[in-house]
């Protein structure tokens, strides 16, 4: 697992699924690395932070379900 | 392969029917197809219905059957047909096929959704289930927050575009507001979309598609026949396309432009020996304001990064010179999505028979249809001719 990925797109989610109406508003990206992309939420977003096409996010955990979480 | 027409058209007004059932939609729909065929019901030879997400919002699967029994078909063929959003073209494709090959003269072709009974949580994990849920849903995307990575990915490709998304919302509520089936009947402005509660950033409640209860249906012939027994326009169909692309967003080469939709228009426009200057209108897959954008650059009526442009220059109005959505679409004439393929569809004949009253724009020859399920990973278009 790539310790950094940059950010292909993003956005803020403020309207979610059941599973995760507990969790708004958050950050889901499309992630990008050695050409791969993936998506991924991207834990710790706040208001304060400014999101850009290319910034590079870290590697957070595997959640529950196997799934990448990067981190600002 | 022979020419096919469509001979008959129906739909339900598009909406929010708590009293309405499943069976009372496909009644209303299937019905006044039927009746503007100007055949008897017993003269149908099978039934080809669309239905994306009933098993799950309304527990109802086998929806062929259900129809059938609702119309008074009896033992013909059925089946149930499901490609997302894309679900209502698909079926008419595989009507139109059908018919082509000779393996049935006339064919019915209908789709249903009912959704509003579901709160917004459960409509959007029920509509998640047309991108990959393992990969995708369980991270916490919804459809709203694809597209709006979508948008974000085209204003850093080529430029900003949220003031001509909202208009896009603008075009489509006017036209709707001029189409009686349509649910949203009231005008909206460009500061009322941006300043709308937020979905996914940059999408507002107002850059999104509708949750709709809806049916519309098509009776499908030969021309042949149609010419025979029509008392109105014939509507032949002279081009179809069908291309597919990858379900997840992270697997596709470009997300500003759908593979899906280039291929399945090269198809139809190189089966009907057109190009798109002859495209007359277009209903286009509008779930969301910046798929319109890139739906009418992809079919080639603008150029990549331009349809923004076109949108700004009023292009896409009922009196531009490339009405687009002239129904109102998923946007103002709603997205019932098992009927929506269909419902744009209804849209084309209407407009091509000269029966769009207020909304009917002045040459209506050849219309086209274009309808995308999911992340555009299943995309149909197609392109009627009126005689």
């Amino acid at each position: 697992m790539a310790k950094k990925a940059k950010i292909y797109s993003f956005t803020i989610v403020y309207s979610s699924s059941e599973e995760f109406k507990d969790k708004v508003p958050y950050v889901v990206a499309v992630l990008e690395e050695n050409k791969e992309r993936f998506s991924s939420f991207i834990e710790g977003y706040k208001e304060d932070i400014e999101i850009k096409i290319g910034m590079e996010v870290e590697f957070s955990r595997f959640d529950e379900a196997g799934n990448v979480v990067y981190k600002f | 392969m022979r020419s096919v027409s469509v001979l008959g058209i129906g739909e339900t007004k598009m909406g929010r029917w708590p009293e309405k059932s499943l069976r009372d939609l496909i009644k209303e729909a299937g019905t006044k197809a039927i009746q503007d065929a100007g055949i008897e019901k017993e003269s149908i030879q099978a039934l080809y219905m669309s239905n994306f997400n009933a098993s799950y919002l309304a527990y109802q699967a086998h929806m062929g059957p259900l129809a059938s029994e609702v119309l008074g078909l009896g033992n013909i063929p059925t089946i149930r047909i499901e490609g997302a959003c894309a679900s209502g073209s698909l079926a008419f494709r595989q009507g139109m096929m059908a018919v082509a090959s000779g393996m049935y003269d006339i064919v019915l072709v209908g789709g249903a959704e009912k959704m509003t009974h579901r709160n917004t949580e459960e409509v959007t994990t029920g509509i998640a289930s047309a991108m990959d849920f393992e990969l995708e849903a369980k991270v916490g995307i919804t459809f709203p927050s694809i597209f709006a990575m979508i948008a974000n990915r085209y204003f850093y490709e080529y430029r900003n575009v949220r003031e001509e998304m909202a208009l896009c919302a603008v075009n489509a509520h006017h036209n709707g507001s001029l189409n009686p089936d349509a649910q949203m009947q009231k005008e909206i402005t460009v500061e009322k979309v941006k300043t709308g509660f937020p979905i996914a950033y940059p999408l507002t409640v107002f850059d999104c598609s509708l949750v709709t209860d809806g049916a519309a249906f098509l009776v499908l012939t030969t021309t042949e026949i149609a010419k025979k027994i029509s008392k109105k326009r014939i509507i032949e169909v002279v081009g179809s396309g069908h291309a597919g692309d990858t379900i997840t967003i992270g697997a596709k080469k470009s997300i500003t432009g759908f593979a899906s939709t280039q291929l399945a228009a090269k198809q139809a426009y190189e089966m009907a020996g057109m190009k798109p200057a002859d495209i007359d209108l277009c209903e286009v897959h509008d779930c969301f304001t910046i798929t319109q954008i890139v739906n009418i650059e992809d079919l080639g009526f603008f150029e990549k990064g331009k349809g923004g442009d076109a949108v700004a220059e009023g292009k896409i109005a009922l009196t531009g010179s490339k009405p687009i959505n002239t129904s109102g679409g998923l946007k103002a004439k709603g997205h019932p999505i098992g009927a929506t393929g269909i419902s744009q569809i209804y849209e084309i004949v209407t407009q091509l028979r000269g029966e769009a009253g207020p909304r009917q724009i002045k040459k209506a020859d050849i219309g086209m249809n274009h309808n995308i399920g999911g992340t555009a990973a299943t995309c149909v278009v197609n392109i009627f001719k009126g005689w």
